[in-house]
Parts: structure tokens; C-alpha cells; sequence
């Protein structure tokens, strides 16, 4: 029998079909054209004859932390009177989450701190929604700065290949690396030596654990942060140029090729001596970084910034950019935040002019006033503050080697997910360096077939 | 009655009853037309956009690519796309079945005891309910961690062998991560249910108890049967819930370790928001919302037939 009810649900469900048969035809994104983003044209003469100019600036930078930027803002007001930069500060996840659709927006931000990788400043470019600065490049000198950091911004025009052909984005002159800090009190309480290479680190953990000491102090509770003890130590055992090819998907070169399984083994080696914290496994990073600043521990691998110390701990705390034991050379992960205009920008060469100037080195300076590490420019550090003196060490020696590799995870979107998992999974021994191996090759060439 | 004096029949004429009955329906529809536009701008449109961004390949942002049912017909290849319904199948008896039995349970004991200060008991089991997920994820993050009060109550209790890193533990991650949702469910499944039986008329007890029934046949003659509508609002609540499980595990364990705790919605997020991978995020989206439909009407439909 046909009641109401069931021609209402009838009458519904026809009524989602249509729409949805209506929708179809309804391209989302728009109909497909070929993207490819031309230099836009570039000049710097006219800047401060164009009158009252407002660009609006879209960062992650916030409290005390991004006071430098406050400080750089206003040294580019004194220099560039007539433009005046509106900022905005979202935090870094929602800003890297709805970067595209902001960008897409018809009011878009003119310059906005973007992620590196395919999944971020990639699908940026390629739906061509950020400017191609080669221009400004040019017109700026840009390629003074490292070769390794400016390719982390560079895509083809087409979007479709990373780690060359054009700027899409320049780098702040703040970085952040990943190395390892360490715990002086600790080390002199085991009778061990702050080391200088990586038979010195491996002989001062022997040493600690000796001592009744923790040598490793971790937590792999929580995805993502737990990889970096793993590529800290792949930086010790791949070279540069293979990393980030890999990382850059230049087809030339395979997981097994670039550390991987040799920083896997070291891992899994650390974890058989007792290095780590015990009970890693349950802990959380936050917590691992609070226990090793209260002295739990004599070694942490860590990005910059991680921590907040005390003045009476910048006395004993320390930083290690080591060379790698065969090459000799300092090889570190390490990135600046990257900055891009947008395509729809009105005054690309007010934006372009901020681009400099946050790349520049009076904003070197203020980055280093603000108790952050620097990046691109000699600065000089602040007095007694011996730990982060040795962090501005560490960050130079990288200049110095032009050793610096991406963040492995911009080789594909799901990639830090699946190196966390596998770093896990292996030191729970349900997994081997050559599984972790093997799972970065397939989430690779997955992500390659789909590109 | 006017028309029937007039038409010498026991049914009004049409005409009058029509347009009565028209003006009524024009003004029902009227005071409906405001929330249905609503309905229609909020979910209904969202959800033919979700049907159709199910079957392109998209970024987001750049123009997408049609590619029909791929994202349905490769559905189950997605990583972890598996693993993560068979943690959804052990959610949904922690999170639906246990809080059902174990709200009945303290439901019952609470509506027919005379307890002291009962309505503290009722105050204090239905506090998680008014805690939002995140804090409750938060408090179990403490209360698992190693040296937390769980290992440290096992220790003390002489259980020491059974301590463990609950959330890092390949083995108890899971059950772990729902026995947060035992905890947090059971008080809304008892409020309910003892709702339920408050509602029951006190002269069915008073019968049962002449007739010689006891506790145990009250409970189940008549407590069990009374509740069979709010049992299926709770399984309905607690089973769907569980299907869309997303922020306990986006805060304790971001679906780890490895992919122990993986649950649909996880996978949802990191495709639509990390990746971006919209096309496919949707059909998760549609399946899942097919899935819950599914259920629901499944429950309703056994209540409903047991009923008639």
C-alpha cells in the first residue's frame, strides 16, 4: 500500500537524485584549463611614488615568540611610509588547512605563510593561485641565499614538479631544524664529553646508561613528532643530494637509497641497549621535552624551538648539528617558513618588497632578539646565552655545507603518517628497517601514480 | 452539522473541507518554510555537494577530475580503510552495548532502591556526559600514561604485572580508547532508561509483587519491555556515535600506534584536510552517513516490530 509516509521518503530521495543528477554535471574546482603560472612582471622603482597602499599579510606567527615580526613590520613601515601591512595570525594548523580556500577567496590575503610539499604550497600552485616571483627573484638577488633552501619553494610553473623550476615562495629569515640537544649536568654526572662527532654521541650514550642515566630522552605516543630521532639519524647516513631528491620526486632515486634503513637499525639498536625512556611508548612528546628540560635525560633529538629554558638552564643545555661519520659534511633537516603572494595580489611589488624585507637581515636580527634561530644572514647572537649560541653554531654549519634537507614528509601527503606508524611499529618490533623501508617506497610510488 | 441537515449524508461535502483544509496546509507551510530553508542551505545542499564531490579526484582547489565510482569501487584499498572498520565494529560494542547493559543495570538499581543521596550517584555518572571530548580525552591521556593513576593503582594493588603504556600498546590501544567510551556513555544510558522507568505506572510493580514476582521478573516482565523505545534511542545514539568516532582518537593517539586505533572519520580528516583528497574523503563521508542511516533504521524497525 502506498501511504503518505512512504511517498514522502520517495518524493525525498527523488528530490536528492535530482540534485544530485543537477550537481553532476557541476564541476567542483571549476572546468579544467592548463595552469601555468608566468613570472608576473617586477619592479621596485615605483613603491613609495604609489601613494597610500594597504596589502594584507596571513601568518601563524603569534605571542611572544613572533615579536620580531612585530619588529620587522615596523622597520618596513619606516622604510616604505606609504604602505601600510594589515596582518592577521591564525594558528599554523588552520592556517595550513584552509590556506587553498582562502587563497581561492575573491578578497584574498596579498602574502600568507604557506606549507612546503605537495599537499600545501603544491596544490597552491598548481590550481595557480600563488604568483611565479622568478622575476623578483631576479630583481631582489634571492639566489644569494643557500641553493638547498630556496629549492623547497620551487615548482614547476604547471605545479607538477617540486624542488625546481620556478619560486612560488621565499624564505623568513627564522629557522627551524632538526638536531640534537643536550643535557651538559647529565653528561659531566655519567663522566661523559659533550660530543662532536657521532662516535663521540654513541660513546657518551654508553656512557650515561653506564651511569644508571637515561642517554635518549623520547616519547612516540603521539604520530609525527616521534620521527624526528628517525630523520636526525637518517641525516647521519643519507646524502644530501638523495634526500631530497627523494623528497623533491625526482624519480631518481629509492627509499632504500637515503639513509633510511641504516637510521632504522640505529634506532632499533638505541632501543635494544636501553637508550630510550623507558615506557616511550605511552608517553607524549610534550611530556618527553618536559622530562628531559627537569634533567631526565642527557640527549633529545628535537626541532628548534621545542623548548623554553631558564636562564640557569642555557648555562648547561646545548645543540649538536654533527657531520655525518662517513662524509664529514653537516647534513641537517631544516626549513624556513615559506612566504608566498598571492595571484590575485593588486601590489605584487609591495608584496614583493615585504618578501625581501622579512628575508632580509635587519629581520635576521630581531629573529635572534626574540630568542629565535636565524636563517639566510650572519646576526649576532645575545650575551650569555650559551645554548643558544651553540643552536646559531649548529644553523651555520648548515649554511656552511649548504647541507640542509627538507622535512622528509613533503615527499608525499600521507607521508609523516606512514613514517610514524612505521617508527612504531618498529620499535615495538612488530616491524623492520626493511618494512619501514618498504612502506616509504609504496606510499612513495602510490603518491607517484596518483600525481 | 450544517451540510449533513443539508445533504442528508454523514459526510461533509468536499468543497468546504477542501479549502479549509488548503488555507491549513498553506499555513503549516508557511511556519515551516524558515527552518526548511535552513535545513535545505545547512544539509541538504552540503550533502548533494558531498554526493557529487564523491565522484571526481580534487585537491580542493584546482578543477577536478570525473572519475565515476572509483572512489566507491576502491573504497576498501584505501589505506587502512579495512583496519579502520574492524576498530569501528570493537567501538561500537564498547561504546553502544556495554554503556546499554550497564546503564539498565545502574538505571534499575538507582529508580527502585531507596538510596542515600541517590541523586548525587546520578549527578556524578552523568557528569561525563556534560564534559566535552576533548577534556575527557585529556583526563584519560593522564590516567593511562605510565606513570599514571591507573599503573600506579595496579601497583599498588599488587596487579604491578599488568601495568602497561595503555594508549602506546599495539594490543590495548583500542580497548583502552573504549573504555573511555564505556565510561563516557554509560551515563546518558542511564539517565535515560531510568527516565524510562520512572515512567512506568508504580500499580504494574505493585500487581507484579501481589502476583509473587520478584525483583528479577519485574526487571524483566516489566522494566525490560518498557524500555524497548529508549534502548533503541541509546543504540541509535551510541552506535552511530561510535561510527564517526573522531575526536577521542584525533586527540589521544592520532590513530596510533602504527594503525591500531584508524577509525573512518580519522581517515576522512587527514584525506579531505592533510592530503587534500576531497573525492575520496567524500565517499567516506557518503558511506558512512549510509551506514548510520542504515542502522537507525534497522534499530527503529526491530523496537517497532516487537512493539506491534
Amino acid at each position: 500500500m502506498v501511504t503518505r509516509r512512504s511517498l514522502l521518503g520517495v518524493g525525498a530521495a527523488a528530490g536528492l537524485g535530482l540534485g544530485a543528477a543537477a550537481l553532476a554535471g557541476c564541476t567542483p574546482g571549476g572546468r579544467a584549463t592548463a595552469q601555468n603560472s608566468p613570472a608576473a612582471a617586477a619592479s621596485n622603482k615605483s613603491i613609495s611614488k604609489l601613494g597610500p597602499v594597504t596589502i594584507t599579510l596571513l601568518d601563524f606567527w603569534s605571542g611572544d615568540t613572533a615579536k620580531w615580526v612585530t619588529n620587522t613590520l615596523k622597520a618596513f613601515k619606516t622604510k616604505y611610509p606609504n604602505v601600510t601591512v594589515k596582518r592577521t595570525s591564525i594558528d599554523w594548523g588552520q592556517l595550513v588547512q584552509t590556506a587553498n580556500l582562502r587563497l581561492k577567496d575573491p578578497t584574498p590575503p596579498d602574502v600568507i605563510t604557506v606549507n612546503n610539499g605537495w599537499q600545501s604550497l603544491g596544490v597552491l600552485v598548481k590550481a595557480g593561485l600563488v604568483t611565479n616571483l622568478d622575476n623578483f627573484a631576479k630583481l631582489y638577488q634571492w639566489n644569494k641565499f643557500p641553493s638547498t633552501i630556496l629549492r623547497q619553494t620551487e615548482f614547476s610553473p604547471d605545479g607538477k614538479k617540486m624542488g625546481e623550476g620556478s619560486l612560488f615562495g621565499t624564505p623568513v629569515s627564522n629557522s627551524s631544524l632538526i638536531g640534537i640537544y643536550y643535557n651538559d649536568a647529565v653528561l659531566k654526572k655519567a663522566g661523559a664529553d659533550i660530543p662532536t662527532d657521532f662516535a663521540g654521541f654513541e660513546t657518551a650514550c654508553a656512557k650515561v646508561k653506564a651511569a644508571g642515566l637515561i642517554p635518549i630522552g623520547y616519547g612516540s605516543e603521539d604520530k609525527g613528532p616521534n620521527t624526528a630521532i628517525l630523520l636526525q639519524l637518517q641525516d647521519f647516513f643519507g646524502a644530501a643530494d638523495k634526500i631530497n631528491d627523494f623528497v623533491y620526486s625526482t624519480g631518481t632515486v629509492k627509499a632504500a637509497d637515503i639513509g633510511m634503513k641504516e637510521a632504522a637499525t640505529k634506532l632499533v639498536e638505541y632501543n635494544r641497549k636501553g637508550w630510550l625512556t623507558p615506557n616511550y611508548a605511552g608517553i607524549q612528546s610534550a611530556d618527553a621535552i618536559d622530562a628531559f628540560q627537569r634533567g631526565k635525560a642527557a640527549f633529545q633529538f628535537q626541532y628548534t624551538g621545542s623548548y623554553a629554558f631558564t636562564p640557569a638552564q642555557q648555562q648547561t643545555f646545548g645543540y649538536l648539528q654533527l657531520p655525518q661519520p662517513g662524509s664529514g659534511k653537516v647534513v641537517g633537516t631544516g626549513a624556513s617558513t615559506a612566504v608566498s603572494m598571492s595571484s590575485k595580489c593588486k601590489h605584487p611589488e609591495v608584496a614583493a618588497a615585504l618578501l625581501d624585507f622579512l628575508a632580509g637581515q635587519q629581520c635576521a636580527q630581531y629573529v635572534v632578539d626574540n630568542g629565535l634561530l636565524p636563517l639566510l644572514h650572519q646576526v649576532q647572537g645575545p650575551s650569555n646565552n650559551p645554548e643558544f649560541d651553540t643552536e646559531i653554531k649548529g644553523q651555520q654549519s648548515l649554511d656552511r655545507d649548504n647541507g640542509y634537507v627538507p622535512y622528509f614528509d613533503w615527499s608525499t601527503p600521507t607521508m609523516l603518517d606512514t613514517l610514524a606508524g612505521q617508527v612504531q611499529l618498529l620499535l615495538a618490533g612488530r616491524g623492520t628497517p626493511d618494512s619501514l623501508v618498504t612502506a616509504v617506497q609504496k606510499d612513495y610510488d602510490k603518491f607517484q601514480a596518483t600525481r | 452539522m450544517r451540510a449533513a441537515a443539508a445533504g442528508g449524508v454523514g459526510r461533509l461535502p468536499r468543497p468546504g473541507r477542501s479549502k479549509r483544509a488548503r488555507r491549513r496546509r498553506w499555513l503549516g507551510l508557511a511556519y515551516v518554510a524558515v527552518p526548511l530553508a535552513f535545513y535545505l542551505a545547512i544539509v541538504i545542499q552540503p550533502l548533494i555537494a558531498t554526493v557529487n564531490y564523491s565522484f571526481y579526484q580534487w585537491d580542493g582547489v584546482s578543477p577536478a577530475t570525473w572519475v565515476g565510482g572509483r572512489n566507491y569501487t576502491t573504497f576498501w584499498s584505501t589505506p587502512d580503510m579495512a583496519a579502520a572498520f574492524g576498530h569501528v565494529v570493537v567501538l561500537i560494542v564498547m561504546f553502544g552495548f556495554i554503556p546499554l547493559a550497564l546503564g539498565l543495570l545502574c538505571a534499575t538499581l538507582l529508580s527502585r532502591a531507596t538510596v542515600k543521596g541517590q541523586s548525587v550517584y546520578r549527578w556524578f555518572l552523568f557528569l561525563p556526559q556534560v564534559l566535552t571530548t576533548v577534556v575527557v580525552a585529556i583526563i584519560w591521556k593522564r590516567i593511562y600514561s605510565p606513570d599514571g593513576p591507573l599503573n600506579t593503582i595496579l601497583g599498588l594493588i599488587g596487579l604491578g604485572a599488568l601495568r602497561r603504556n595503555w594508549l602506546g600498546d599495539f594490543t590495548w590501544a583500542l580497548p583502552s580508547l573504549g573504555m573511555i567510551g564505556v565510561w563516557g556513555g554509560f551515563g546518558f544510558t542511564m539517565l535515560l532508561f531510568l527516565a524510562g522507568i520512572i515512567a512506568i505506572p508504580t500499580e504494574l510493580f505493585e500487581a507484579a509483587r501481589l502476583d509473587g514476582a520478584n525483583r528479577w521478573h519485574e526487571f524483566r516482565y516489566i522494566i525490560l519491555p518498557s524500555l524497548r523505545g529508549q534502548m533503541a534511542i541509546a543504540l541509535t545514539l551510541t552506535i552511530t556515535g561510535a561510527l564517526r568516532t573522531f575526536d577521542l582518537v584525533y586527540v589521544t593517539t592520532q590513530g596510533g600506534p602504527g594503525n591500531a586505533t584508524t577509525t573512518p572519520a580519522l581517515l576522512l580528516y587527514q584525506l579531505a584536510f592533510v592530503n587534500p583528497s576531497v573525492g575520496q574523503a567524500s565517499a567516506i563521508g557518503i558511506v558512512m552517513a549510509v551506514l548510520c542511516m542504515i542502522i537507525a533504521v534497522v534499530i527503529t524497525r526491530v523496537v517497532e516490530g516487537r512493539d506491534k
